[in-house]
């Protein structure tokens, strides 16, 4: 499930989205340029701290958004546990999960339609270009909306199947849950007019 | 809030020569009507045309044929009037809740309107305040109940502060408690209502019931009795259901 941002309220909320990613950006760039370990594991340290300020409920919640990262840091620290340079792989996977955890806390702490005011600031150039971005922005909100309801859509399609059948339905479902997202889309396109259409 | 008065101020929906073709189907086959009622239920059977009216009503399809017009504006072409005469509320609120949180939901139509992202955000809450669910401003659409996002998309439809809304089947597959509990909050409003469903119950105390079959009018008058004829032909046609053919 997509981690939104957090119930619990943060000082880090109150930071404007701008800046936030900026920041966001610039720490980033300047992890994958140094090469030092114990850059990397004090970047790791301060992200950790970050997290920690605002109470153990929020870091245990933030931690909880991270395990789909575990099995990449498994890898890479295998890999180069096998080559020999166990201690670049720790460097690797200390700088992994602290851009990605920064980049966490960031969506964690900002509304998510003070996340797109920043994505229309930015694509300003573009809309004097005459294009409409307005799409682009309803489709981020729109792709954190939808991805829940057809994962249970998803669900009960396999539910269906396997109530009918013995086995897993593997890959013949994927047909039937195309036309399905595809018969939701037109709904909710309807919804959309129904409200005065995608916004310029 | 203020009160009722429909005819009085002239709005209300009128359909002149509508017809509406879905593919081979005549989905509604040239309509007319005025419809000034405050409260207004529509009947019929799977496929006699309701849905395809709600969504000329809202201005959600174009008509092959006549004009629909909502307080004067004509709801397909000219949108941005549109929305301010007409909202709508869908069977399945997931077909409807665009955005993933609460408030950015609310506050969304508020923007259509013109409204500014402040006064948007101030509006979202003030409605949920009317409603007593401050407290759901920040939460994730999917974790609240298949009840509880029914209301979201009625107070999403109310906060935009349409003067007709028409509900197309918003009672089913809700359980008797949260079907009475949104029963009450829809008796409760100003607003017109074009109330679309397929139990007679829910429309007794309306001012008026139409009764569509096969895109026409079957039948047209008081609640009390279309509700009535309606009933004992559908008991009277058990042999005739959608499953036959």
């Amino acid at each position: 499930m997509i981690a939104l941002t957090s119930p619990i309220e943060t000082p880090w909320h109150r930071l404007p989205a701008g800046p936030k990613l900026a920041l966001l950006c610039a720490v980033t760039l300047g992890l994958v340029l140094t090469g030092s370990l114990s850059v990397q594991l004090g970047a790791l340290a301060a992200v950790a701290g970050l997290y920690l300020l605002p109470g153990r409920d929020f870091a245990r919640a933030g931690l909880w958004a991270l395990r789909p990262l575990i099995p990449f840091l498994v890898v890479i620290f295998l890999w180069h546990w096998f080559t020999e340079t166990a201690l670049q792989g720790a460097g690797i996977a200390a700088r992994l999960l602290a851009a990605v955890g920064l980049a966490n806390l960031v969506t964690m702490t900002t509304r998510l339609d003070d996340m797109i005011g920043v994505l229309r600031r930015v694509l300003a150039p573009l809309r004097r270009l005459g294009l409409r971005t307005g799409a682009l922005e309803i489709a981020i909100a729109m792709v954190i909306r939808f991805i829940p309801v057809l994962a249970i859509k998803g669900r009960a399609l396999t539910e269906a199947w396997r109530a009918r059948a013995k086995g897993r339905p593997g890959w013949r479902v994927v047909a039937p849950f195309t036309l399905l997202a595809i018969d939701d889309a037109e709904h909710v396109a309807e919804a959309l007019r129904a409200r005065g259409g995608v916004p310029r | 809030m203020q009160a009722g008065g429909i005819s009085e101020t002239g709005a209300g929906a009128r359909l002149t020569g509508v017809s509406c073709r879905l593919g081979a189907r005549q989905a509604i086959d040239g309509l007319t009507l005025d419809l000034t009622e405050r409260r207004i239920g529509v009947v019929g059977r799977n496929g006699s045309g309701k849905s395809t009216l709600a969504r000329l009503v809202c201005g959600l399809i174009a008509p092959d044929a006549g004009t629909v017009r909502v307080g004067g504006v004509d709801v397909a072409s000219d949108r941005a009037a549109a929305i301010r005469q007409v909202g709508i509320l869908f069977q399945n609120p997931d077909h409807q809740i665009i955005f993933p949180t609460v408030e950015e939901e609310l506050a969304f139509g508020l923007g259509q309107l013109g409204q500014g992202r402040d006064a948007a955000r101030q509006g979202a809450h003030a409605m949920l305040k009317r409603f007593g669910r401050a407290h759901w401003a920040y939460r994730a659409v999917h974790t609240l109940s298949q009840g509880q996002r029914h209301l979201v998309c009625l107070m999403a439809v109310l906060a935009m502060e349409p003067r007709l809304i028409v509900l197309d089947e918003p009672f089913a597959g809700l359980d008797i408690p949260t079907t009475r509990a949104l029963g009450r909050y829809l008796d409760g409003l100003d607003q017109q209502l074009l109330h679309i469903s397929h139990d007679p119950a829910a429309l007794t105390r309306y001012d008026r019931v139409l009764w569509l079959e096969a895109g026409r009018l079957a039948m047209d008058g008081p609640a009390g009795t279309v509700l009535a004829a309606f009933t004992e032909a559908m008991e009277a046609r058990d042999d005739r259901t959608d499953l036959a053919d």
